[in-house]
């Protein structure tokens, strides 16, 4: 059953092409735009080349079309559409249905995360010194936070419109103000103390420290424990608002 | 014959609202059941508290001597149901969704039957998003179907449908009720209930009114029969009025409209009449009183508000 509701979902998603354009077009634009504008700049304070420091940062902008911005417009649009509805009438178990969504949207978000690397790597030579296990590891944790978030954003809004419109401006504040086009060091203060208590911000120094350095996940346990406590916070807070219809 | 669905003393409050007031009633296997009345009437609410969608402040309901209301998920299996608006993810094909619903139940008919039985065969590789709308609630009635059901539910089947939509429905439907399935259908058209209904329930307020066949419900009520005739010549028109028919007329433009229970001694007269003053009757027609005629007398207003 499972299984047949992840393809399912996993169908639906190939056919939508806002979709497609969200997870995989527009991250793999940004990689592309900023390796070609960066080329071989370096961010001497940071000791990293610019579009080293950048590639994490769209691998959490991805992770947040996904988690975020498709989770949100696409739930509630099926739940304005009574999908759900005419669903509960078959023996189809609900958190079935619930699972399917979410294997597919984890799915997705490991196929962005290899496809960005892959074409990080290869198109504009990344050094990729950190450990891969724990950068699929806080992959995963980014990836429970921003579905959490989503689902939190499909309880608090009713209609698919909202829905849309709200999770595009989450997802625009979580990405300019998350430090991931630039470091938040050159934010002024007021700017920057709002920026560090984000979920995207912190993730994204998380995964920069464990994937591109070799900092190590010790070295970054403030950061991950900001990200824990809004996965925490925001899942507790879905399934509370949590509605069918 | 064996009650498919039993219904006793339903009911279910919104707030002050009760939207369904102690209602009972059985359908017996076989059976097509109408349920008529006006948006609002409760129609909707009692079927879906027999669908499981719904939780009843009181009352009992049992499918197929099951307790829906303890049992919800094995009715699940023993129910088809058609809602009142389509709902269906837009991006899968007419085959594939039936595909999918058919590996929700333990119990299948195979798809090409059900797309047949349903006219969609030609459909079959089209996207939901491509139908039209006769074509939408044909394929949800396909989907209905897709447990081979013991109960079938059609909420407001037809609503929203041109009229040539509406027949190809009907048509399905009445294919249906052919097959001897159980069919208990909502709608606030009384043409429909008329048409595909052996029995109706007509409800008003969230109570049953009136429970039998449309043609008992139509003779019970004791209403007139209507004789039409279409612009009468203006010397016809004034030897009706004066002769002594068992009618009541009354005049709706050109038209002149006879209102009657003795039908065939009317009609002799007029011909008669007609006759004996070298009148041709051109155009006159005979109308049994309709199920709306029936709302209308119960409750001194329109089924459709």
């Amino acid at each position: 059953m499972l299984l047949r509701q992840v393809r399912l979902e996993t169908r639906l998603f190939l056919r939508r092409k806002d979709d497609l354009f969200w997870t995989l077009a527009f991250p793999l634009f940004f990689i592309v735009l900023f390796g070609m504008i960066y080329q071989d700049m370096l961010w001497e304070d940071l000791g990293l080349r610019a579009i080293e420091y950048i590639l994490p940062g769209i691998i959490v902008m991805a992770l947040m079309t996904s988690g975020i911005m498709a989770t949100a417009s696409g739930f509630a649009e099926e739940r304005e559409k009574g999908i759900y509805r005419r669903l509960a009438l078959t023996p189809l178990k609900r958190h079935t249905l619930l699972g399917g969504q979410l294997i597919q949207r984890y799915i997705v978000i490991l196929v962005q995360t290899i496809l960005l690397l892959i074409v990080g790597s290869l198109a504009f030579s990344i050094r990729i010194e950190g450990n891969l296990f724990w950068a699929w590891m806080v992959v995963t944790l980014g990836a429970l936070c921003f579905l959490s978030i989503g689902f939190l954003l499909t309880g608090l809004i009713k209609t698919a419109r909202a829905a849309n419109g709200i999770s595009m401006v989450v997802f625009f504040m979580l990405m300019f103000l998350g430090g991931i086009f630039f470091p938040t060091q050159m934010m002024p203060d007021f700017l920057r103390s709002f920026s560090n208590a984000l979920p995207s911000t912190n993730l994204n120094d998380v995964l920069r420290a464990v994937m591109i350095t070799d900092l190590g996940v010790g070295n970054v346990w403030r950061e991950l424990l900001v990200v824990g406590g809004w996965f925490a916070g925001s899942l507790a807070l879905a399934v509370r608002l949590f509605r069918w219809e | 014959m064996s009650a498919v669905v039993e219904v006793r003393n339903l009911t279910k409050r919104y707030g002050n609202l009760v939207a369904v007031d102690g209602i009972s009633f059985s359908v017996a296997e076989g059976e097509v059941f109408g349920v008529l009345g006006p948006n609002g009437a409760g129609k909707t609410t009692t079927v879906e508290i027999i669908e499981g969608l719904r939780k009843p402040d009181s009352g009992e309901v049992s499918v197929c001597g099951i307790d829906a209301l303890r049992e919800p998920e094995r009715i699940k299996e023993l129910i088809g149901v058609q809602l009142q608006a389509t709902s269906l993810y837009d991006q899968i094909r007419v085959k594939e969704a039936v595909d999918l619903f058919g590996g929700y139940y333990r119990k299948t008919t195979p798809t090409a039957t059900l797309l047949e039985e349903v006219s969609l065969e030609d459909k079959r590789d089209s996207y939901v998003s491509q139908l039209s709308g006769g074509q939408k609630q044909r394929l949800a009635l396909a989907l209905a179907l897709v447990n081979d059901p013991a109960a079938l539910f059609l909420d407001e089947p037809t609503t929203g449908l041109d009229p040539q939509a509406r027949r190809s429905v009907w048509g399905t439907i009445a294919g249906l009720r052919q097959k001897g399935k159980t069919i208990i259908l909502t709608t606030h058209y009384m043409e429909e209930a008329q048409e595909l209904c052996r029995r109706v329930a007509i409800m008003d307020k969230g109570r049953i009114i009136a429970l039998d066949t449309p043609g008992a419900l139509i003779t019970g009520a004791g209403l007139d029969s209507r004789i039409e005739i279409d612009r009468p010549p203006e010397a016809l028109r004034s030897l009706l009025k004066q002769a002594l028919l068992p009618v009541t007329i009354t005049e709706d433009g050109e038209r002149m409209l006879l209102h009657t229970k003795k039908v065939s001694q009317a009609l002799k007269e007029i011909t008669r009449i007609a006759d004996e003053h070298d009148i041709d009757l051109e155009s006159i027609s005979v109308q049994k009183a309709t199920l709306e005629d029936v709302f209308l007398a119960m409750t001194g207003r329109q089924l459709r508000e």
